[in-house]
Protein backbone atom coordinates (compact mmCIF):
# COMPACT_ATOMS: atom_id res chain seq x y z
CA UNK A 1 0.00 0.00 0.00
CA UNK A 2 1.38 3.32 -0.96
CA UNK A 3 -0.84 6.29 -0.25
CA UNK A 4 1.90 8.90 -0.07
CA UNK A 5 3.62 9.57 -3.36
CA UNK A 6 6.02 12.21 -4.62
CA UNK A 7 5.07 13.40 -8.09
CA UNK A 8 8.04 14.77 -10.01
CA UNK A 9 5.87 16.30 -12.70
CA UNK A 10 4.05 18.69 -10.34
CA UNK A 11 6.87 18.71 -7.77
CA UNK A 12 4.37 17.93 -5.03
CA UNK A 13 3.36 15.14 -2.69
CA UNK A 14 0.13 13.29 -3.38
CA UNK A 15 -1.75 11.73 -0.50
CA UNK A 16 -4.71 9.39 -0.60
CA UNK A 17 -6.91 9.35 2.49
CA UNK A 18 -10.13 7.39 2.36
CA UNK A 19 -11.54 8.34 -1.05
CA UNK A 20 -9.83 11.74 -1.20
CA UNK A 21 -6.71 12.54 -3.16
CA UNK A 22 -4.83 15.50 -1.69
CA UNK A 23 -1.91 17.46 -3.01
CA UNK A 24 0.76 18.95 -0.80
CA UNK A 25 2.44 21.93 -2.56
CA UNK A 26 5.14 23.46 -0.39
CA UNK A 27 3.31 23.18 2.93
CA UNK A 28 -0.23 23.75 1.63
CA UNK A 29 -2.56 20.80 1.37
CA UNK A 30 -5.56 20.91 -0.92
CA UNK A 31 -8.17 18.40 -1.97
CA UNK A 32 -7.62 17.50 -5.61
CA UNK A 33 -10.33 15.02 -6.41
CA UNK A 34 -12.59 12.35 -4.95
CA UNK A 35 -11.56 8.89 -6.07
CA UNK A 36 -13.06 5.44 -6.13
CA UNK A 37 -16.41 6.46 -7.54
CA UNK A 38 -17.91 3.51 -9.31
CA UNK A 39 -17.90 4.02 -13.07
CA UNK A 40 -21.16 4.05 -14.97
CA UNK A 41 -21.72 0.39 -15.89
CA UNK A 42 -23.57 1.28 -19.10
CA UNK A 43 -20.81 3.20 -20.80
CA UNK A 44 -17.57 1.29 -20.99
CA UNK A 45 -15.76 -0.91 -18.53
CA UNK A 46 -14.73 -4.50 -18.64
CA UNK A 47 -15.74 -6.46 -21.70
CA UNK A 48 -17.76 -9.25 -20.12
CA UNK A 49 -17.68 -12.77 -21.51
CA UNK A 50 -20.95 -14.58 -21.89
CA UNK A 51 -21.97 -16.31 -18.68
CA UNK A 52 -19.57 -14.29 -16.58
CA UNK A 53 -20.48 -11.57 -14.17
CA UNK A 54 -19.01 -8.12 -14.60
CA UNK A 55 -16.66 -7.29 -11.74
CA UNK A 56 -18.43 -5.22 -9.12
CA UNK A 57 -17.05 -2.50 -6.90
CA UNK A 58 -17.35 -3.41 -3.23
CA UNK A 59 -17.54 -1.22 -0.17
CA UNK A 60 -16.59 2.43 0.28
CA UNK A 61 -13.67 3.82 -1.68
CA UNK A 62 -10.36 3.82 0.08
CA UNK A 63 -7.26 4.75 -1.89
CA UNK A 64 -4.56 2.08 -1.66
CA UNK A 65 -2.16 3.19 -4.36
CA UNK A 66 -1.13 6.26 -6.34
CA UNK A 67 1.32 6.29 -9.25
CA UNK A 68 2.37 9.03 -11.65
CA UNK A 69 4.30 9.31 -14.87
CA UNK A 70 4.69 12.63 -16.61
CA UNK A 71 1.22 14.11 -16.62
CA UNK A 72 -0.54 10.80 -16.11
CA UNK A 73 -1.88 9.79 -12.70
CA UNK A 74 -3.30 6.39 -11.78
CA UNK A 75 -5.14 5.64 -8.54
CA UNK A 76 -6.40 2.32 -7.17
CA UNK A 77 -8.94 1.89 -4.38
CA UNK A 78 -9.81 -1.08 -2.23
CA UNK A 79 -13.32 -1.13 -3.69
CA UNK A 80 -11.62 -2.35 -6.91
CA UNK A 81 -11.94 0.94 -8.80
CA UNK A 82 -8.96 1.87 -11.00
CA UNK A 83 -8.82 5.44 -12.28
CA UNK A 84 -6.60 7.62 -14.42
CA UNK A 85 -6.27 11.41 -14.35
CA UNK A 86 -4.47 13.91 -16.54
CA UNK A 87 -1.87 16.47 -15.40
CA UNK A 88 -4.63 18.80 -14.16
CA UNK A 89 -6.17 15.92 -12.19
CA UNK A 90 -9.18 15.72 -14.44
CA UNK A 91 -10.51 12.17 -14.61
CA UNK A 92 -9.62 10.46 -17.88
CA UNK A 93 -11.14 7.05 -17.28
CA UNK A 94 -12.18 4.60 -14.60
CA UNK A 95 -12.94 0.92 -14.47
CA UNK A 96 -13.48 -1.89 -11.97
CA UNK A 97 -10.69 -4.46 -11.61
CA UNK A 98 -11.42 -8.20 -11.44
CA UNK A 99 -9.90 -8.56 -7.97
CA UNK A 100 -8.92 -6.06 -5.33
CA UNK A 101 -5.86 -4.22 -6.65
CA UNK A 102 -2.76 -4.17 -4.46
CA UNK A 103 -0.35 -1.91 -6.33
CA UNK A 104 -0.23 0.28 -9.41
CA UNK A 105 2.38 1.51 -11.88
CA UNK A 106 1.84 3.86 -14.77
CA UNK A 107 3.72 4.73 -17.95
CA UNK A 108 2.72 7.14 -20.69
CA UNK A 109 1.04 4.21 -22.48
CA UNK A 110 -0.04 1.73 -19.80
CA UNK A 111 -1.51 1.32 -16.36
CA UNK A 112 -0.27 -1.84 -14.67
CA UNK A 113 -2.02 -3.22 -11.61
CA UNK A 114 -1.37 -6.22 -9.41
CA UNK A 115 -4.10 -7.86 -7.37
CA UNK A 116 -5.01 -9.89 -4.33
CA UNK A 117 -5.32 -13.07 -6.41
CA UNK A 118 -1.65 -12.79 -7.40
CA UNK A 119 -2.18 -11.60 -10.97
CA UNK A 120 -0.94 -8.53 -12.79
CA UNK A 121 -2.73 -6.83 -15.66
CA UNK A 122 -1.88 -4.05 -18.02
CA UNK A 123 -4.44 -1.54 -19.30
CA UNK A 124 -4.12 1.21 -21.85
CA UNK A 125 -4.44 4.65 -20.23
CA UNK A 126 -8.14 4.98 -21.07
CA UNK A 127 -8.64 1.64 -19.29
CA UNK A 128 -10.63 0.02 -22.08
CA UNK A 129 -8.26 -2.80 -23.00
CA UNK A 130 -7.04 -5.23 -20.34
CA UNK A 131 -4.17 -7.68 -20.84
CA UNK A 132 -3.10 -10.46 -18.48
CA UNK A 133 0.59 -10.14 -17.65
CA UNK A 134 1.53 -12.72 -15.03
CA UNK A 135 0.31 -14.69 -12.05
CA UNK A 136 1.75 -15.60 -8.67
CA UNK A 137 0.07 -18.19 -6.44
CA UNK A 138 -0.21 -15.72 -3.58
CA UNK A 139 -1.00 -12.02 -3.18
CA UNK A 140 1.27 -9.71 -5.15
CA UNK A 141 2.08 -7.11 -2.50
CA UNK A 142 4.02 -4.63 -4.60
CA UNK A 143 5.62 -4.17 -7.99
CA UNK A 144 7.88 -1.79 -9.86
CA UNK A 145 8.49 -1.21 -13.55
CA UNK A 146 12.06 -0.50 -14.58
CA UNK A 147 12.43 3.04 -15.98
CA UNK A 148 13.43 1.63 -19.39
CA UNK A 149 10.19 -0.45 -19.32
CA UNK A 150 12.12 -3.65 -20.03
CA UNK A 151 11.28 -5.40 -16.75
CA UNK A 152 8.47 -5.74 -14.25
CA UNK A 153 9.46 -6.68 -10.71
CA UNK A 154 6.72 -8.24 -8.57
CA UNK A 155 6.90 -9.46 -4.99
CA UNK A 156 4.51 -11.77 -3.18
CA UNK A 157 3.38 -13.11 0.16
CA UNK A 158 5.42 -16.28 -0.44
CA UNK A 159 8.86 -14.70 0.03
CA UNK A 160 9.49 -14.28 -3.68
CA UNK A 161 10.63 -11.42 -5.84
CA UNK A 162 10.13 -12.16 -9.51
CA UNK A 163 11.67 -10.22 -12.39
CA UNK A 164 9.73 -10.65 -15.63
CA UNK A 165 10.44 -9.27 -19.05
CA UNK A 166 8.00 -6.50 -19.97
CA UNK A 167 5.54 -6.50 -21.65
CA UNK A 168 6.20 -10.18 -22.41
CA UNK A 169 5.85 -11.03 -18.73
CA UNK A 170 5.24 -14.74 -19.44
CA UNK A 171 9.03 -14.86 -19.83
CA UNK A 172 10.53 -14.82 -16.34
CA UNK A 173 13.96 -13.24 -16.29
CA UNK A 174 14.93 -14.30 -12.76
CA UNK A 175 14.01 -14.55 -9.10
CA UNK A 176 15.53 -12.81 -6.11
CA UNK A 177 15.40 -15.35 -3.29
CA UNK A 178 16.47 -14.38 0.21
CA UNK A 179 13.49 -13.24 2.23
CA UNK A 180 11.92 -15.67 4.68
CA UNK A 181 8.57 -13.98 5.02
CA UNK A 182 6.24 -11.96 2.78
CA UNK A 183 7.87 -9.27 0.65
CA UNK A 184 6.06 -6.01 1.24
CA UNK A 185 7.76 -3.60 -1.09
CA UNK A 186 10.26 -3.42 -3.94
CA UNK A 187 12.08 -0.30 -5.09
CA UNK A 188 14.61 0.22 -7.89
CA UNK A 189 17.51 2.47 -6.93
CA UNK A 190 19.43 2.21 -10.21
CA UNK A 191 19.45 -0.16 -13.20
CA UNK A 192 21.54 -2.58 -11.16
CA UNK A 193 20.25 -2.08 -7.61
CA UNK A 194 16.98 -3.03 -5.99
CA UNK A 195 15.77 -2.74 -2.42
CA UNK A 196 13.12 -5.01 -0.91
CA UNK A 197 11.26 -4.89 2.41
CA UNK A 198 10.36 -8.21 3.98
CA UNK A 199 8.13 -9.34 6.82
CA UNK A 200 11.22 -11.09 8.15
CA UNK A 201 12.35 -7.73 9.59
CA UNK A 202 14.85 -7.32 6.80
CA UNK A 203 15.55 -4.78 4.11
CA UNK A 204 17.74 -6.32 1.41
CA UNK A 205 19.84 -4.43 -1.11
CA UNK A 206 20.15 -6.62 -4.23
CA UNK A 207 22.68 -6.69 -7.04
CA UNK A 208 20.52 -7.29 -10.10
CA UNK A 209 23.52 -8.55 -12.07
CA UNK A 210 24.38 -11.41 -9.75
CA UNK A 211 20.86 -11.57 -8.19
CA UNK A 212 22.50 -11.86 -4.79
CA UNK A 213 22.04 -9.70 -1.70
CA UNK A 214 24.73 -7.03 -1.36
CA UNK A 215 23.64 -5.93 2.07
CA UNK A 216 20.90 -6.74 4.56
CA UNK A 217 19.50 -4.27 7.08
CA UNK A 218 18.08 -5.92 10.18
CA UNK A 219 15.43 -4.50 12.45
CA UNK A 220 15.48 -6.94 15.35
CA UNK A 221 12.75 -5.16 17.34
CA UNK A 222 9.96 -4.75 14.84
CA UNK A 223 8.93 -5.00 11.22
CA UNK A 224 10.02 -2.65 8.51
CA UNK A 225 7.03 -0.78 7.16
CA UNK A 226 8.33 0.79 3.97
CA UNK A 227 11.31 2.41 2.26
CA UNK A 228 11.73 5.50 0.13
CA UNK A 229 14.64 6.64 -2.01
CA UNK A 230 15.90 10.01 -3.12
CA UNK A 231 19.32 9.78 -4.66
CA UNK A 232 21.63 8.95 -2.85
CA UNK A 233 19.59 8.47 0.33
CA UNK A 234 17.47 5.50 1.33
CA UNK A 235 14.93 6.07 4.09
CA UNK A 236 13.90 2.85 5.85
CA UNK A 237 10.92 2.99 8.22
CA UNK A 238 10.08 0.60 10.96
CA UNK A 239 7.26 1.23 13.40
CA UNK A 240 8.61 4.42 14.95
CA UNK A 241 11.95 5.08 13.29
CA UNK A 242 13.00 6.66 10.05
CA UNK A 243 16.59 5.62 9.44
CA UNK A 244 18.45 7.38 6.66
CA UNK A 245 21.23 5.59 4.76
CA UNK A 246 23.55 7.02 2.17
CA UNK A 247 24.28 4.85 -0.83
CA UNK A 248 27.94 4.93 -1.89
CA UNK A 249 29.64 2.25 -3.99
CA UNK A 250 26.71 -0.18 -3.61
CA UNK A 251 26.83 0.12 0.17
CA UNK A 252 24.35 1.72 2.54
CA UNK A 253 25.79 3.62 5.50
CA UNK A 254 23.57 5.17 8.15
CA UNK A 255 23.59 8.97 8.26
CA UNK A 256 20.79 9.77 10.68
CA UNK A 257 17.72 8.51 12.46
CA UNK A 258 14.45 10.13 13.44
CA UNK A 259 12.22 8.77 16.18
CA UNK A 260 8.55 9.51 15.60
CA UNK A 261 5.84 10.01 18.22
CA UNK A 262 3.38 7.77 16.41
CA UNK A 263 3.46 4.61 14.31
CA UNK A 264 4.42 5.21 10.70
CA UNK A 265 1.95 4.40 7.92
CA UNK A 266 3.78 5.66 4.85
CA UNK A 267 6.61 7.90 3.70
CA UNK A 268 7.55 9.79 0.54
CA UNK A 269 10.59 11.85 -0.29
CA UNK A 270 11.57 14.63 -2.68
CA UNK A 271 15.13 15.93 -2.88
CA UNK A 272 14.38 18.58 -0.26
CA UNK A 273 11.46 17.27 1.78
CA UNK A 274 10.15 14.18 3.50
CA UNK A 275 6.42 13.62 4.03
CA UNK A 276 5.42 11.20 6.72
CA UNK A 277 1.96 9.82 7.46
CA UNK A 278 1.52 8.42 10.96
CA UNK A 279 -1.23 6.52 12.66
CA UNK A 280 -2.27 9.43 14.92
CA UNK A 281 -3.35 10.16 12.14
CA UNK A 282 -1.04 12.98 11.29
CA UNK A 283 0.76 14.24 8.21
CA UNK A 284 4.23 15.54 8.98
CA UNK A 285 6.53 17.39 6.67
CA UNK A 286 10.29 17.70 7.24
CA UNK A 287 13.09 19.52 5.53
CA UNK A 288 15.63 17.05 4.23
CA UNK A 289 19.23 17.85 3.42
CA UNK A 290 22.56 16.12 3.73
CA UNK A 291 20.86 12.89 4.78
CA UNK A 292 19.22 14.47 7.83
CA UNK A 293 15.56 15.17 8.53
CA UNK A 294 15.25 18.54 10.19
CA UNK A 295 12.92 21.47 10.60
CA UNK A 296 9.40 20.16 10.87
CA UNK A 297 7.12 22.28 8.70
CA UNK A 298 3.51 22.98 9.68
CA UNK A 299 1.11 21.65 7.07
CA UNK A 300 -1.65 24.14 6.30
CA UNK A 301 -4.94 23.78 4.53
CA UNK A 302 -8.01 21.65 4.76
CA UNK A 303 -7.10 18.03 5.13
CA UNK A 304 -9.31 15.43 6.77
CA UNK A 305 -7.23 12.59 8.11
CA UNK A 306 -9.93 11.16 10.37
CA UNK A 307 -10.76 8.43 7.85
CA UNK A 308 -7.14 7.38 7.59
CA UNK A 309 -6.81 3.70 8.37
CA UNK A 310 -4.47 0.84 7.81
CA UNK A 311 -3.89 -1.19 4.72
CA UNK A 312 -6.81 -3.21 3.46
CA UNK A 313 -4.47 -5.97 2.36
CA UNK A 314 -5.34 -9.48 3.48
CA UNK A 315 -3.50 -11.30 6.19
CA UNK A 316 0.21 -11.16 5.48
CA UNK A 317 1.99 -13.58 7.74
CA UNK A 318 1.60 -17.24 7.04
CA UNK A 319 -0.42 -19.51 9.23
CA UNK A 320 1.45 -22.73 8.71
CA UNK A 321 -0.38 -25.97 9.25
CA UNK A 322 1.75 -28.76 10.61
CA UNK A 323 -0.95 -30.70 12.46
CA UNK A 324 -0.90 -34.42 11.79
CA UNK A 325 2.71 -34.90 10.62
CA UNK A 326 4.21 -35.82 13.96
CA UNK A 327 1.29 -38.10 14.74
CA UNK A 328 1.65 -39.84 11.40
CA UNK A 329 5.34 -40.54 11.85
CA UNK A 330 4.73 -41.68 15.44
CA UNK A 331 2.02 -44.11 14.28
CA UNK A 332 4.37 -45.33 11.55
CA UNK A 333 7.18 -45.93 14.05
CA UNK A 334 4.84 -47.97 16.27
CA UNK A 335 3.54 -49.95 13.31
CA UNK A 336 7.05 -50.89 12.21
CA UNK A 337 7.99 -51.83 15.78
CA UNK A 338 4.95 -54.10 16.00
CA UNK A 339 5.71 -55.66 12.64
CA UNK A 340 9.28 -56.35 13.72
CA UNK A 341 8.09 -57.91 16.98
CA UNK A 342 5.66 -60.13 15.11
CA UNK A 343 8.43 -61.14 12.74
CA UNK A 344 10.72 -62.00 15.62
CA UNK A 345 8.15 -64.11 17.43
CA UNK A 346 7.37 -65.86 14.17
CA UNK A 347 11.06 -66.66 13.68
CA UNK A 348 11.35 -67.82 17.29
CA UNK A 349 8.27 -69.98 16.80
CA UNK A 350 9.73 -71.57 13.66
CA UNK A 351 13.03 -72.28 15.35
CA UNK A 352 11.36 -73.58 18.51
CA UNK B 1 20.09 -63.12 3.43
CA UNK B 2 16.95 -61.34 4.59
CA UNK B 3 14.42 -60.33 2.04
CA UNK B 4 14.09 -56.55 1.49
CA UNK B 5 10.87 -55.26 2.99
CA UNK B 6 8.89 -53.11 0.56
CA UNK B 7 6.45 -50.55 1.87
CA UNK B 8 2.80 -51.60 1.76
CA UNK B 9 0.57 -49.03 0.08
CA UNK B 10 -2.26 -49.73 2.53
CA UNK B 11 -0.17 -48.14 5.27
CA UNK B 12 0.24 -44.90 3.33
CA UNK B 13 -3.25 -44.17 2.05
CA UNK B 14 -4.25 -40.55 1.96
CA UNK B 15 -7.11 -38.52 0.57
CA UNK B 16 -6.45 -37.70 -3.08
CA UNK B 17 -6.83 -33.94 -2.79
CA UNK B 18 -4.85 -31.24 -1.11
CA UNK B 19 -5.24 -27.47 -1.15
CA UNK B 20 -2.14 -26.28 -2.97
CA UNK B 21 -2.73 -22.63 -2.09
CA UNK B 22 -2.81 -22.96 1.69
CA UNK B 23 0.28 -22.64 3.85
CA UNK B 24 1.53 -26.12 4.58
CA UNK B 25 4.78 -26.59 6.35
CA UNK B 26 7.55 -27.56 3.98
CA UNK B 27 11.27 -27.69 4.09
CA UNK B 28 12.75 -26.08 1.04
CA UNK B 29 16.06 -24.44 0.18
CA UNK B 30 16.21 -20.65 0.10
CA UNK B 31 17.94 -20.89 -3.29
CA UNK B 32 18.82 -23.79 -5.63
CA UNK B 33 22.54 -23.36 -4.79
CA UNK B 34 22.03 -24.32 -1.14
CA UNK B 35 19.90 -27.40 -1.89
CA UNK B 36 21.58 -30.53 -0.57
CA UNK B 37 20.63 -33.27 -3.04
CA UNK B 38 22.98 -35.80 -1.43
CA UNK B 39 20.28 -36.41 1.16
CA UNK B 40 18.14 -37.73 -1.67
CA UNK B 41 20.69 -39.55 -3.82
CA UNK B 42 23.52 -41.62 -2.29
CA UNK B 43 25.90 -41.08 -5.23
CA UNK B 44 25.10 -37.43 -6.01
CA UNK B 45 28.23 -35.37 -6.78
CA UNK B 46 28.48 -31.57 -6.69
CA UNK B 47 28.76 -31.46 -10.49
CA UNK B 48 25.50 -33.44 -10.90
CA UNK B 49 22.14 -31.80 -11.46
CA UNK B 50 18.58 -33.06 -11.30
CA UNK B 51 17.19 -33.03 -14.83
CA UNK B 52 13.72 -34.62 -14.59
CA UNK B 53 10.89 -33.55 -12.33
CA UNK B 54 7.61 -35.41 -11.90
CA UNK B 55 5.10 -32.85 -10.62
CA UNK B 56 2.65 -34.60 -8.32
CA UNK B 57 4.41 -37.96 -8.58
CA UNK B 58 1.82 -39.78 -6.45
CA UNK B 59 3.02 -43.27 -5.54
CA UNK B 60 6.10 -42.90 -7.76
CA UNK B 61 5.31 -45.44 -10.48
CA UNK B 62 6.67 -43.31 -13.31
CA UNK B 63 9.98 -42.66 -11.53
CA UNK B 64 10.40 -46.37 -10.80
CA UNK B 65 10.05 -47.00 -14.55
CA UNK B 66 12.22 -44.08 -15.69
CA UNK B 67 15.05 -44.63 -13.20
CA UNK B 68 16.60 -47.69 -14.93
CA UNK B 69 15.74 -46.30 -18.39
CA UNK B 70 17.85 -43.17 -17.75
CA UNK B 71 20.56 -44.52 -15.43
CA UNK B 72 22.74 -41.38 -15.68
CA UNK B 73 19.97 -38.88 -15.07
CA UNK B 74 18.93 -37.64 -11.66
CA UNK B 75 15.16 -37.37 -11.31
CA UNK B 76 12.90 -36.14 -8.55
CA UNK B 77 9.22 -36.47 -7.77
CA UNK B 78 7.33 -33.68 -6.04
CA UNK B 79 4.37 -34.80 -3.97
CA UNK B 80 2.40 -32.62 -1.57
CA UNK B 81 0.81 -35.41 0.54
CA UNK B 82 2.82 -36.47 3.59
CA UNK B 83 2.02 -40.18 3.61
CA UNK B 84 2.22 -40.60 -0.15
CA UNK B 85 5.63 -38.93 -0.41
CA UNK B 86 6.78 -40.98 2.58
CA UNK B 87 5.68 -44.12 0.74
CA UNK B 88 7.70 -43.17 -2.36
CA UNK B 89 10.72 -42.45 -0.21
CA UNK B 90 10.47 -45.84 1.53
CA UNK B 91 9.88 -47.45 -1.84
CA UNK B 92 13.15 -46.12 -3.28
CA UNK B 93 15.08 -47.02 -0.14
CA UNK B 94 13.80 -50.60 -0.47
CA UNK B 95 14.38 -50.75 -4.23
CA UNK B 96 17.98 -49.60 -3.80
CA UNK B 97 18.67 -52.38 -1.34
CA UNK B 98 17.72 -54.86 -4.05
CA UNK B 99 19.22 -53.00 -7.00
CA UNK B 100 21.49 -49.99 -6.99
CA UNK B 101 20.17 -48.90 -10.36
CA UNK B 102 17.52 -46.94 -8.44
CA UNK B 103 20.13 -44.60 -6.94
CA UNK B 104 19.09 -41.75 -9.26
CA UNK B 105 15.45 -41.29 -8.24
CA UNK B 106 13.99 -39.68 -5.16
CA UNK B 107 11.01 -37.78 -3.81
CA UNK B 108 10.50 -34.47 -2.01
CA UNK B 109 7.38 -33.51 -0.14
CA UNK B 110 6.75 -30.04 -1.43
CA UNK B 111 4.33 -27.79 -3.23
CA UNK B 112 5.39 -27.49 -6.86
CA UNK B 113 3.15 -24.46 -7.29
CA UNK B 114 5.17 -22.48 -4.80
CA UNK B 115 8.72 -23.75 -4.61
CA UNK B 116 9.98 -24.72 -8.09
CA UNK B 117 12.41 -21.75 -8.30
CA UNK B 118 13.78 -22.66 -4.85
CA UNK B 119 14.87 -26.07 -6.13
CA UNK B 120 15.86 -25.44 -9.76
CA UNK B 121 17.84 -22.73 -11.46
CA UNK B 122 16.65 -21.22 -14.73
CA UNK B 123 16.74 -23.74 -17.57
CA UNK B 124 17.90 -26.63 -15.40
CA UNK B 125 15.28 -29.24 -16.26
CA UNK B 126 15.16 -31.37 -19.40
CA UNK B 127 11.84 -33.05 -18.75
CA UNK B 128 8.80 -32.38 -16.62
CA UNK B 129 5.90 -34.74 -16.10
CA UNK B 130 2.37 -33.75 -15.18
CA UNK B 131 0.48 -37.05 -15.14
CA UNK B 132 -3.10 -37.46 -14.00
CA UNK B 133 -3.26 -34.12 -12.17
CA UNK B 134 -6.05 -33.47 -9.69
CA UNK B 135 -8.89 -32.36 -12.00
CA UNK B 136 -10.48 -29.75 -9.67
CA UNK B 137 -13.73 -29.73 -11.64
CA UNK B 138 -15.47 -26.82 -9.96
CA UNK B 139 -14.86 -23.52 -11.68
CA UNK B 140 -13.97 -21.83 -8.41
CA UNK B 141 -11.23 -24.43 -7.93
CA UNK B 142 -9.69 -23.94 -11.38
CA UNK B 143 -7.01 -21.77 -9.83
CA UNK B 144 -5.92 -24.88 -7.88
CA UNK B 145 -5.12 -26.67 -11.13
CA UNK B 146 -1.45 -27.42 -11.70
CA UNK B 147 -1.68 -25.98 -15.20
CA UNK B 148 -2.58 -22.30 -15.39
CA UNK B 149 -1.26 -19.35 -17.34
CA UNK B 150 0.63 -18.04 -14.32
CA UNK B 151 2.25 -21.36 -13.48
CA UNK B 152 3.28 -22.08 -17.08
CA UNK B 153 5.66 -19.12 -16.78
CA UNK B 154 7.37 -20.91 -13.87
CA UNK B 155 7.54 -24.21 -15.74
CA UNK B 156 9.06 -22.39 -18.72
CA UNK B 157 11.56 -20.76 -16.35
CA UNK B 158 12.91 -24.03 -14.89
CA UNK B 159 12.89 -25.87 -18.25
CA UNK B 160 15.72 -25.47 -20.71
CA UNK B 161 14.89 -24.36 -24.24
CA UNK B 162 14.10 -27.60 -26.07
CA UNK B 163 13.01 -29.28 -22.82
CA UNK B 164 9.75 -31.22 -22.77
CA UNK B 165 6.62 -31.32 -20.62
CA UNK B 166 4.64 -34.56 -20.73
CA UNK B 167 1.00 -34.37 -19.72
CA UNK B 168 -1.57 -37.15 -19.33
CA UNK B 169 -5.11 -37.09 -18.02
CA UNK B 170 -8.01 -39.52 -17.97
CA UNK B 171 -10.37 -36.55 -17.82
CA UNK B 172 -10.96 -35.14 -21.30
CA UNK B 173 -11.89 -31.74 -19.93
CA UNK B 174 -8.60 -31.50 -18.06
CA UNK B 175 -6.61 -32.75 -21.06
CA UNK B 176 -8.28 -30.08 -23.23
CA UNK B 177 -7.57 -27.49 -20.54
CA UNK B 178 -3.87 -28.39 -20.50
CA UNK B 179 -3.58 -28.44 -24.29
CA UNK B 180 -5.32 -25.08 -24.56
CA UNK B 181 -3.12 -23.44 -21.93
CA UNK B 182 0.17 -24.85 -23.21
CA UNK B 183 -0.51 -24.13 -26.89
CA UNK B 184 -1.64 -20.57 -26.12
CA UNK B 185 1.48 -19.95 -24.05
CA UNK B 186 4.20 -18.27 -26.15
CA UNK B 187 7.07 -20.29 -24.62
CA UNK B 188 5.59 -23.73 -25.42
CA UNK B 189 4.59 -25.54 -28.58
CA UNK B 190 2.85 -28.88 -29.05
CA UNK B 191 5.43 -31.55 -29.76
CA UNK B 192 5.10 -34.84 -31.55
CA UNK B 193 7.58 -37.24 -29.97
CA UNK B 194 9.84 -39.24 -32.22
CA UNK B 195 10.04 -43.01 -31.90
CA UNK B 196 13.26 -42.59 -29.91
CA UNK B 197 11.51 -40.73 -27.12
CA UNK B 198 11.61 -43.51 -24.57
CA UNK B 199 9.81 -41.53 -21.88
CA UNK B 200 6.76 -40.92 -24.06
CA UNK B 201 6.17 -44.64 -24.42
CA UNK B 202 5.87 -45.44 -20.73
CA UNK B 203 3.68 -42.58 -19.55
CA UNK B 204 0.41 -44.43 -19.19
CA UNK B 205 1.52 -47.96 -18.33
CA UNK B 206 3.83 -47.08 -15.45
CA UNK B 207 1.86 -44.86 -13.10
CA UNK B 208 -0.58 -46.19 -10.54
CA UNK B 209 -3.30 -43.87 -11.87
CA UNK B 210 -2.63 -45.00 -15.44
CA UNK B 211 -2.82 -48.67 -14.50
CA UNK B 212 -6.11 -48.05 -12.74
CA UNK B 213 -7.50 -46.38 -15.86
CA UNK B 214 -6.31 -49.32 -17.99
CA UNK B 215 -7.87 -51.82 -15.54
CA UNK B 216 -11.16 -50.00 -15.72
CA UNK B 217 -10.82 -49.92 -19.53
CA UNK B 218 -10.88 -46.13 -19.43
CA UNK B 219 -9.09 -43.76 -21.73
CA UNK B 220 -6.05 -41.58 -21.11
CA UNK B 221 -5.07 -38.59 -23.22
CA UNK B 222 -1.43 -37.64 -23.68
CA UNK B 223 0.05 -34.35 -24.88
CA UNK B 224 3.68 -33.28 -25.02
CA UNK B 225 4.97 -29.72 -25.25
CA UNK B 226 8.37 -28.25 -26.01
CA UNK B 227 9.91 -25.19 -24.42
CA UNK B 228 10.80 -22.74 -27.19
CA UNK B 229 12.67 -19.43 -27.29
CA UNK B 230 10.62 -16.34 -26.55
CA UNK B 231 9.14 -15.23 -29.88
CA UNK B 232 8.64 -11.68 -28.56
CA UNK B 233 10.09 -8.93 -30.72
CA UNK B 234 10.13 -5.25 -30.00
CA UNK B 235 8.24 -3.43 -32.71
Amino acid sequence: MSVLHFDKHTNSFLLGVAGNLYQLCENRAKLLVKCGEVPDPGEKGEPVKKGEKAPRAEGPAYITGVATCGGCVAVISNNKVVETFDGDFQRVASTVAIKRPTSVQVTDKNVVISDKAGDAYSYNTDLTDRKYLLGHVSVVMDMVLSPDLQFLVTCDRDEKIRISHFPNCYNIHSYLLGHQEYVLKVLLLSPNLLVSVGGDQKVILWDLGTRKPLQTLNSPQDDYITVSYTEPYLLACNTRHVTVYKLTDNTLAQTSQLVTDHDIVDIATSDAHVALLTREPKLELYQFSGGVLSGKIEVEGEIDLSQCKDSALPEKKKVVRTAGFAEYFERKRKRIEEENLKEESKQAHLKG
Amino acid sequence: MTKVKYPQKRNYRQRAHSNPLSDHSFEYPLTPEVMDWTKLYPRFKPENEVKFCDIGCGYGGLLVTLSPMFPDTYMVGFEIRVKVSDYVNDRFLALRQDNEVYHNAGVIRTNAMKYLPNFFRKGQLEKMFILYPDPHFKKCKHKWRIVSEGLLAEYAYVLKVGGLVYTVSDVKEVHDWMVEHFTNFPLFERYDPSAEDKAAQVLIGSTEEGKKVLRNKGQSWTAIFRRVEDPYQVN
